[in-house]
């Protein structure tokens, strides 16, 4: 249909991808390749191309090796399939990004192109591409990642924001706790022991999200205790400044400008604490 | 095969899913200080909820001062064809702005008026601007904001588990038996009170915009609890969603790119919605392509173009196209904004800027770019109006202890449901289930778990890795979607649903043999054939429920009965487990309005 692929001159119009992934059976089993050969179909016009979930999703109907091996299906995680949830995040030939939106148009161009699939390394591995990610969540507790209301009163008609504020604050809120920043961290370690989470890194998203809650009308209540854990261990002025965080982030959100905040707010807020006392 | 181990829990109330109305009921049920239990089957945070763009319909005013909650009741029952509960959108209409203000109290961000106030934007169907909204990501935000608020609330979430049964004490609940999905333990949650908020069917159907989690659990749990289901026939389908390729299958495309200027076309390029205009709409319908140009450019003399017709209308449209042959090669048919540069220089430049987030989903999810070609398009399950039959009041489904809130429940949408009423659904429900589930295991604490109602229900759901030989889950499950999709779709007819019906008998005994290879231990195709069983529950519902209604109304379309019947404009479909443990499908007459509701349906019309 479409002269690009007429000019290739092929008639299936498919090409084949390797696949390289990283595969491990559960929490604490090594880790071993396997190889895929995926039939994957080249564009044509208002079709679309491939992606790597799609991919997956094939590998998972298909599930046999280059050596002709029958093996399990390869799992992973997803949820939107839109860029949207952060669910399917996973290191792609080096890169860490969302699975969903990365085209094999992009990432396998030609017939006969590898592609590379690893499980993020700052997380403990559950099963293959599939990683858990529940230190996130204990440190968005850490920080304090929430407005304190305890619904005892009557909101009223609610505050006014001016459209700019709003958008101020709009991008920060657009984090949806992905982890590429994490990865892409050389400060952010894993940390397999839970016992050691309190006192380790907490990395650009939290504290990308201290600043959000530092900035909420009422968040703003409980900003000295988050500044507390900022600037104590695992703190703000562990980041390195390597920078690598704000070139992953698929929202574009600006984590540098965060830390920069945040690690502004800390001093302060030592400075003020050493001359009036807590 | 030993006695399958248990992990057992104990929670006064449990809650089964994290969207927006899960984690809205624990918020509630946890501010009273009650030891609350949430079980997830992905991470939190990254249930369904994410994916709502439009916004959430609350009667504010803030952009225009005549909306109250009266005109959102009377619209919301207009759209629901009066089918709905009537209490549950009397409750929705009045209660959706204190559920919007209090997100943004917690810590949401919505787009803002010039003075300072939330912003409401117009939707179908709604007669005032009435959608809260966060740009186009509405639904994220509120999960965010949720998420933050639970996380510290002493809320114990279990993610990434699967609920495989509802435990009865008698006639009420006891609690939950399920497994992890990384290791296949076994777990129980002792609870005196279970809200469940699983959400919808939409993986009944090979094209959906639902996430892979959405297979029906709390209908089918529910139903096999002794539950009732109510409106099962009412599934809502949207005239685009993406076809290719298959991991973006269903992902919506908005109206907004029809709206400025995009027309459908077949494999031979004809605009083939000008060729079934519906009498009804003759004279608002552009009569050829210039005029309909005409109406998207601003013209007040011109008509809509036919694309613009009602959604139900343009899916049948286009489903027609394709089972006549005349699909593009993925089984869509082409939507093109593309050609509007025969009508406007830098038309790229001017569809970037219109449809900036459609322009970025082909873009990154497809490698298509819009501004140069045409996109391939079908219609795609969206939303399943029918569910859990619950008291508009306090949630609390037929079965004592049992409730149920947000998609997984019916009732607020009667036979269609307006853009913006889902989210606000979600929290004004969500609230209600997770008040009334506290009262409930307060009086009602220390149910008793019957052991060997466990060990049966556990044993059944690891036969078929012990089976071999047996039918593939993944392959039962692509011929019912396959079957679903044809026979109880878009255009609906007696012989077709009749074989639809026997249809799912046989690929029940199928599943019922199927097997898996394997262990426990994180496996997708053990995972599937659990889901399996409540996606034929859920089917076989709505098939049911679908052939029983011999006329044509809001989401439901009959072909062989094409118009509405005063005959079915009264009573709600009612369907349950009989006593043989064949499903048995009831009409139920809906209890009059109330006068002073009445009144406000006679002035508003």
């Amino acid at each position: 249909m479409s002269s690009k692929n007429d000019a290739k001159g092929k008639a299936a119009n498919t090409r084949t991808v390797r696949f390289n992934i990283k595969r491990c059976d559960g929490p604490g089993q090594p880790s071993r390749w396997e190889r895929f050969d995926v039939p994957v179909q080249s564009s044509s016009a208002g079709s679309g191309s491939a992606n790597v979930i799609s991919c997956l999703q094939w590998i998972a109907a298909n599930p046999v090796t280059i050596e002709g091996r029958k093996t399990t299906p390869v799992s992973f995680d997803c949820g939107c399939l839109e860029e949207v949830c952060g669910a399917c995040t996973m290191v792609i030939n080096g890169q860490v990004r969302q699975s969903c939106s990365c085209l094999m148009d992009s990432c396998a161009p030609n017939d006969g192109d590898e592609v590379t699939l690893e499980p993020m390394s700052k997380f403990p591995v559950n099963r293959d591409l599939f990683v858990d990610r529940s230190r996130l969540f204990n440190d968005l507790e850490r920080i304090r990642g929430w407005v304190p209301i305890d619904g005892t009163y009557d909101l009223g008609a609610g505050p006014r924001e001016t459209p700019e504020q709003q958008q101020q604050r709009y991008k920060l809120s657009e984090c949806m706790s992905c982890g590429c920043c994490l990865e892409a961290c050389p400060q952010y370690t894993l940390e397999p022991d839970e016992k050691e989470w309190d006192h380790a890194f907490v990395g650009a998203a939290v504290i990308s999200q201290t600043r959000y809650f530092n900035m909420h009308a009422t968040g703003k209540e409980l900003a000295k205790q988050r500044l507390d854990v900022m600037s104590g261990p695992g703190g703000v002025s562990d980041c390195g400044n390597a920078q690598n965080c704000v070139k992953v982030c698929p929202k574009e959100i600006p984590l540098t400008e965060s830390i920069g905040s945040v690690g502004r707010q800390t001093t302060i807020h030592k400075i003020r604490e050493f001359f009036m006392g807590r | 095969m030993g006695t399958p181990q248990c992990i057992t829990h104990e929670h006064q109330v449990l809650i089964i899913g994290a969207g927006g109305a899960g984690l809205r009921a624990a918020i509630e049920a946890a501010s009273t200080g009650i030891n609350v239990g949430v079980v997830c089957k992905s991470l939190l945070g990254k249930a369904h909820t994410v994916m709502a763009e439009g916004g959430m319909a609350a009667s504010m005013g803030n952009v225009d001062d005549r909306d109250n909650w009266r005109v959102h009741f009377a619209d919301t029952m207009r759209g629901g064809q009066y089918l709905n509960n009537w209490r549950m959108a009397e409750i929705h209409a009045r209660q959706a702005g204190d559920r919007v203000r209090e997100l943004e109290a917690w810590g949401a961000i919505f787009d803002r008026t010039r003075d300072g106030k939330i912003l409401q934007r117009n939707f179908g169907g709604h007669k005032y601007p009435r959608l809260a909204h966060v740009g186009d990501r509405t639904g994220l935000e509120m999960i965010r904001t949720l998420q933050d608020h639970g996380i510290h609330q002493g809320i114990e979430f279990y993610m990434e588990f699967t609920v495989l049964e509802i435990l009865m004490d008698g006639d009420r609940v006891a609690g939950a038996v399920g497994y992890d999905r990384e290791k296949g333990r076994f777990h129980i949650w002792k609870a005196p009170a279970i809200v469940l908020a699983t959400g919808g069917i939409g993986r009944a159907f090979k094209i959906t915009s639902n996430s892979w989690e959405y297979t029906g659990d709390g209908h089918a749990l529910a139903y096999r609890a002794g539950a009732e289901l109510k409106d099962m026939e009412f599934v809502q389908f949207h005239p685009t969603g993406m076809v290719w390729p298959p991991s973006v299958r269903g992902i919506l495309v908005t109206e907004g790119v029809r709206g400025e200027g995009g027309v459908l076309r077949n494999s031979q390029g004809r605009r083939f919605m000008f060729d079934d205009i519906p009498d009804l709409y003759k004279n608002q319908t552009a009569s050829d392509p210039e005029e309909g140009w005409r109406y998207v450019i601003g013209d007040k003399d011109a008509q809509r173009p036919p694309e613009l017709l009602t959604r139900d209308h343009v899916a049948r449209c286009i489903v027609r196209e394709i089972r006549e042959g005349r699909g593009s090669p993925h089984g869509g048919v082409y939507l093109d904004i593309a050609w509007i540069k025969e009508k406007m220089r830098n038309s790229e430049a001017h569809i970037r800027k219109k449809l900036p987030s459609m322009y970025h989903q082909f873009k990154q999810l497809a490698g298509v770019d819009i501004t140069k070609d045409a996109m391939e398009v079908g219609p795609t399950t969206h939303y399943a109006m029918g569910g859990v039959n619950v008291d508009g009041q306090t949630q609390m489904s037929t079965v004592k202890g049992l409730f149920a809130c947000g998609e997984v429940a019916a009732g607020l949408h009667g036979a269609n449901r307006l853009g913006g009423n889902s989210l606000s659904d979600l929290v004004v429900f969500g609230k209600l289930a997770g008040e009334h589930a506290v009262e409930w295991a307060k009086s009602h604490p220390n149910p008793t778990i019957d052991s060997s109602q466990v060990q049966s229900i556990c044993r059944a759901a690891l036969e078929p890795l012990e089976r071999s030989g047996g039918e593939s889950p993944y392959e039962v499950q692509a011929r019912l979607q396959d079957m679903m999709q044809d026979k109880v779709g878009i255009v609906r007819k007696e012989s077709e649903m009749a074989e639809a019906i026997e249809g799912i008998a046989s690929l029940r005994r199928k599943a019922a043999s199927a097997s898996v290879p394997g262990n426990i231990e994180y496996n997708p195709g053990w995972h599937t054939a659990v889901d399996l069983h409540n996606l034929l529950v859920v089917s076989e519902a709505v098939a049911r429920c679908a052939l029983d209604r011999k006329e044509s109304r809001g989401a439901h379309f009959r072909d062989d009965y094409p118009a509405k019947d005063e005959a079915h404009a009264s009573h709600n479909t009612i369907v349950y487990r009989g006593a043989d443990g064949a499903m048995v499908v009831e009409r139920r007459e809906i209890p009059a309005m109330p006068k002073e509701l009445s009144d406000i349906i006679k002035e508003m019309g």
